[in-house]
């Protein structure tokens, strides 16, 4: 009866399912032809036998295991880091009255209000005077106070309950300690969606890299995918299948976090 | 506790300010460069696509011939290369050796950073005519320099689907002007339904390729704008004439050309010389379909030919070791092996004209129903009007653009149009309209 | 440092006795907040050592000019062009077109997609949640791709259903009015599912018992979802409308990529503006200029934005 009833609302998840899926599934498809397939007419709806060519192929022009390598290892580190400074700062932000409150608020959202790419110069200009260039501290430390993960942070700890930190404090407990063993564990979902986030902002961080990354062998993924991009001539399926596997690393990350939006809290809250 | 912190964030700013302020000015003004001098050490040469390729392929050559020497070579990419070159640029650092520049893109680097390029002139001698005419201009600046070496040419012809010419009966060889193609169009229209040509309106589409055709640009060579020109009305014309007559057919972006040409949709298509790249890659069931002929005149015995793409190599003020950098450029580029080895192994299409002696551009090519295109094509290419491009043309290109997609998709005339983007780009630019 | 700043400072009580009670609060008080600094010292310092020289470079080359590699004062002159510059004002008509439209339908949408995917009723929760959030996670070559072959004039798929319910072709991306349709579409495409993450990440913060307390009131199902839900989330969809007004304002990777900006400028922001004068026409003082026009535009909507959302500082 129940489901009956909810039959409408299964029909309208699946609609917006669909429509978000549908070009993944194109992708999909796209990455098992060739180039040529994909612009034929009618544009083919069932996979091809191309895969494992167009997997040699992008492997032997690009290097894509070790692109993949380094794309993981710049995404870790910046997120494991930027993380850390995100929920701190956040913290500092929502739960302290400090003198300059204001003013630092004010500061960090600046930095996201400016387009970024007046900004690219004199970056660049400061990572090449300090020699950094090809480097991958280059791409990791300029951008770990990231503004974006500190408001997120901020708005996120604003509603914790004050109670609970006084509690901690009447205990003897330190500010730190308070920090990582009581507020950090209520706030575990906005974490989980502050891990994706920076994660993916990393992972497809395009122009930066395509600046600061002078070999191949440094290259990630997405300044790889882009040699890709020729002048007269594109390599679409083999740009859709390396679309596609960097996908597949955000698409686990995704997953692996997801599962700290633990529902069922609200259960019987709901039940029509 | 705030303080110290306060204070120390201007301090640090004002280090960085001084530490790494200098602007786009290059300090040095470029090593001067000999034919034949000693070289050694490591280059680092940045390139895309086919183009990384052929010179990933020389470097190794000219390593073996010149002990010593390494040559290391980069793709960086086709899309948003000229963010990573122009950020070096402006910032005075973090550029290569050797450089890979559209011949489009030129005028606007020489122009803005006139310091940053170093002359290739004396490396060839001052032998600029063994290489294509409108190459030369564009690689040129005021002060007679050579910024920049052409590598290859985007020779304009036009390409022909045969079998709809022969539904309608028509000898394709018998258009000589843009016309008669019109003319031609009608009745394949009529009889098979197919549009004559695909294009990129909201691009501009072919519009500068037929201003180029005619020796005309956006700007003369003085630098006023030169829109209101006989020749521009009557390209946009052209192009407003063809779409009422519902023989345009408007596409999005490479991606869309190819599609188009797959479906067979047009039957002709005005394209430069790596079309053929594009057509026997993408589209190898279309094989002995196509014919490709000079492009149809304005008037008889008008210009037959245009430009539509092509690179240059340069070398960069900030090149560490010039010296290697030139002689490499000069060993990839004023050579007739190497420019026809490109030509046989990566479809670059020379504009060193000396290459064009090689057996390999007489030989009949059988996608084309062994008809001689490189032929065609080579003997085009010293006839290429020079194109007429300047700093402001990457900010004149959208006004252009925009003149086109009113008067050929929204009906506008096509005289007024270009008198307000002639306007237009006047207030953007500063620029005088020629008279 | 650390040492100090991190424990709750003991009060010494009887120095202070000359004082006024009230000064004793307020610097009580001060000290008790003072751990504050150290939570964001290091965001300061990185801030500090990597934006101040930026920032400060592009503040100071709006007032500069830059031609044939000379650089020369200019004054207020780049601000005076972005007044008569009829391309200015019409990126931010389109912008604020885009904002008004796009922003609270997607913001909309994403709450009741959260909303719905947080019930534990609802099958295949995990699964649905994947899907919304995979557009987001799509790099942008394929992107762009996926969206030119589905808006293709003809054959696209977006026409050839319009096809199956008897409906004309659309040129979507060569007339003025589709073109923003087409836009407006394709970034609530790839970041509804965005939001619809960080909005259920602010919904499993809720506790419980706020939702059994509601229920034991008899209040309905809209009730608890307009009583409970949505003041509980406020400062996560502050959170969501700022960031993504700011994603509207500095929009760029869509139009450049599915568009350029045309046709007819019908789809120019100003950040594709700022960036066609800066990296294409090398004009940065001009770009520098729009770049700060577009960071005081943001900060009064957002200004205005926290008022609305009462927020209390």
């Amino acid at each position: 009866m129940q489901t009956l009833r909810r039959s409408p609302l299964y029909v309208l998840l699946a609609i917006g399912a669909a429509v978000s899926l549908v070009p993944f599934l194109w992708m999909v498809i796209a990455s098992t032809h060739t180039t040529a397939e994909i612009f034929s007419t009618p544009m083919p709806f069932l996979p091809g036998g191309e895969l494992w060519t167009n997997l040699a192929r992008l492997q032997e022009e690009t290097g894509f295991a070790r692109v993949m390598l380094n794309s993981v290892l710049v995404a870790t580190l910046y997120t494991v880091f930027s993380c850390i400074v995100s929920a701190m700062c956040g913290y500092g932000l929502a739960k302290y009255r400090f003198r300059g409150r204001g003013l630092m608020l004010g500061g960090v959202l600046l930095t996201m209000m400016i387009p970024g790419q007046v900004l690219l110069v004199p970056l660049f200009q400061m990572m090449a005077s300090v020699g950094w260039i090809n480097s991958f501290q280059a791409l990791i430390l300029p951008f770990l106070a990231n503004a974006f993960g500190i408001f997120l942070m901020r708005q996120a700890f604003l509603e914790f309950p004050d109670s609970l930190i006084e509690s901690a404090r009447i205990d003897g407990a330190s500010e730190i300690k308070t920090f990582y063993r009581i507020v950090l564990p209520v706030a575990r979902p906005q974490l989980a969606a502050l891990v994706i986030y920076t994660f993916i902002s990393q992972w497809n961080s395009f122009i930066w890299p395509l600046l600061m990354l002078n070999s191949e062998e440094k290259y990630t993924l997405p300044v790889a995918l882009n040699t890709m991009v020729g002048l007269s001539r594109v390599d679409y399926s083999g740009l859709m299948l390396g679309s596609l596997l960097a996908t597949l690393p955000l698409l686990i990350v995704f997953l692996l976090f997801q599962k700290q939006f633990i529902s069922g809290l609200m259960g019987g809250a709901v039940k029509g | 506790m705030f303080n110290p912190m306060k204070l120390a964030a201007p301090a640090i700013a004002l280090a960085l300010l001084t530490g790494c302020a200098g602007g786009g000015v290059p300090a040095q003004s470029g090593a001067a460069l000999k034919p034949d001098a000693e070289v050694s050490g490591a280059i680092t040469v940045w390139s895309w696509d086919v183009a990384a390729t052929a010179l990933k392929r020389l470097a190794t050559s000219y390593s073996a011939e010149h002990p010593g020497t390494t040559i290391k070579v980069v793709d960086i990419g086709y899309d948003n290369a000229y963010d990573k070159m122009s950020v070096s640029l402006q910032a005075n650092s973090g550029l290569p050796d050797v450089i890979t520049v559209e011949t489009d893109r030129m005028p606007s680097y020489v122009t803005q950073f006139p310091k940053g390029f170093t002359d290739l002139a004396p490396l060839i001698d001052n032998a600029t005519d063994d290489f294509d005419p409108s190459k030369i201009a564009a690689s040129s600046d005021n002060e007679g320099r050579l910024l920049s070496l052409p590598w290859d040419s985007g020779t304009v012809g036009l390409f022909v689907r045969t079998d709809y010419f022969a539904e309608v009966g028509i000898d394709p060889a018998s258009i000589k002007t843009w016309d008669e193609l019109v003319t031609a169009g009608e009745a394949i229209k009529k009889k098979t339904g197919h549009t004559l040509i695909s294009t990129d309106l909201s691009g501009g589409g072919i519009f500068s390729m037929l201003l180029q055709q005619q020796g005309k640009g956006t700007f003369d060579s003085v630098g006023d704008i030169d829109l209101n020109s006989p020749e521009a009305v009557q390209a946009l014309t052209l192009m407003k004439t063809m779409n009422d007559k519902g023989l345009l057919h408007n596409v999005k972006g490479w991606d869309g050309q190819v599609t188009a040409a797959k479906d067979g949709k047009s039957a002709t298509n005005p394209e430069a010389v790596w079309w053929i790249g594009t057509l026997t890659g993408e589209a190898p069931e279309l094989s002995g379909k196509y014919g490709v002929q000079p492009l149809p005149a304005f008037t008889d015995g008008g210009g037959t030919t245009s430009n539509n793409g092509g690179s240059t190599l340069a070398v960069p003020t900030q090149a560490k070791n010039p010296g290697l950098a030139g002689s490499f450029v000069k060993y990839v580029l004023a050579n007739k092996e190497n420019q026809v080895s490109m030509m046989k192994d990566e479809g670059l299409f020379p504009s060193y004209l000396p290459a064009f002696t090689d057996p390999l551009f007489a030989e009949p090519q059988e996608y084309f129903g062994g008809q001689k295109v490189y032929q065609l094509f080579a003997e085009q290419t010293a006839k290429i009007p020079a194109g007429i491009t300047n700093v402001d043309s990457a900010k004149a290109g959208d006004i252009v653009a925009n003149a086109v997609v009113s008067t050929v998709l929204n009906g506008a005339d096509p005289a007024t149009e270009l008198k307000s983007a002639a306007e237009q780009i006047a207030t953007a630019t500063g620029r005088k309209i020629a008279q | 440092m650390t040492a100090t700043l991190t424990r709750p400072s003991a009060p010494k009580e009887g120095r202070s006795t000359a004082r006024s009670a009230a000064g004793r609060a307020a610097r009580r008080a001060a000290r008790r907040h003072r751990p504050g600094y150290f939570f964001i010292a290091p965001a300061l310092a990185l801030f500090a050592l990597f934006f101040i020289y930026p920032l400060v470079s592009s503040f100071i080359q709006s007032f500069q000019s830059i031609s044939g590699g000379e650089t020369s004062w200019v004054g207020l002159a780049q601000y005076q062009r972005l007044l008569d510059d009829p391309l200015v004002a019409q990126s931010l008509f389109n912008v604020f077109l885009i904002l008004v439209i796009q922003v609270p339908l997607m913001v909309c949408i994403a709450i009741g997609l959260a909303y719905i995917l947080n019930q534990s009723w609802v099958r295949f929760r995990t699964g649905f949640r994947a899907i919304y959030f995979l557009p987001a996670v799509t790099t942008l070559v394929a992107y762009s791709l996926v969206f030119r072959v589905m808006l293709a004039t003809d054959g696209g798929a977006a026409n050839q259903l319009l096809g199956m319910v008897g409906m004309d072709p659309i040129d979507w991306l060569n007339s003025e009015g589709w073109a923003r349709v087409a836009l407006i579409a394709s970034i609530t495409w790839r970041w509804t599912g965005y939001n619809m993450i960080i909005i259920l990440a602010g919904l499993q913060a809720i506790p419980a018992e706020q939702y059994e307390a509601a229920r034991i009131d008899g209040a309905g199902r809209w009730a608890v979802f307009s009583r409970i839900v949505v003041p509980q989330l406020r400062p996560v969809i502050l959170f969501s409308s700022i960031t993504s007004t700011i994603g509207a304002l500095q929009l760029f990777d869509e139009n450049f990529i599915l568009t350029g900006g045309g046709p007819n400028n019908a789809t120019l922001t100003p950040v594709l503006y700022l960036y066609k004068v800066g990296f294409q026409q090398f004009d940065f003082g001009y770009a520098s200029a729009i770049a700060w026009l577009v960071v005081a535009i943001i900060a009064v909507i957002s200004v205005v934005q926290f008022r609305i959302m009462r927020e209390k500082s």
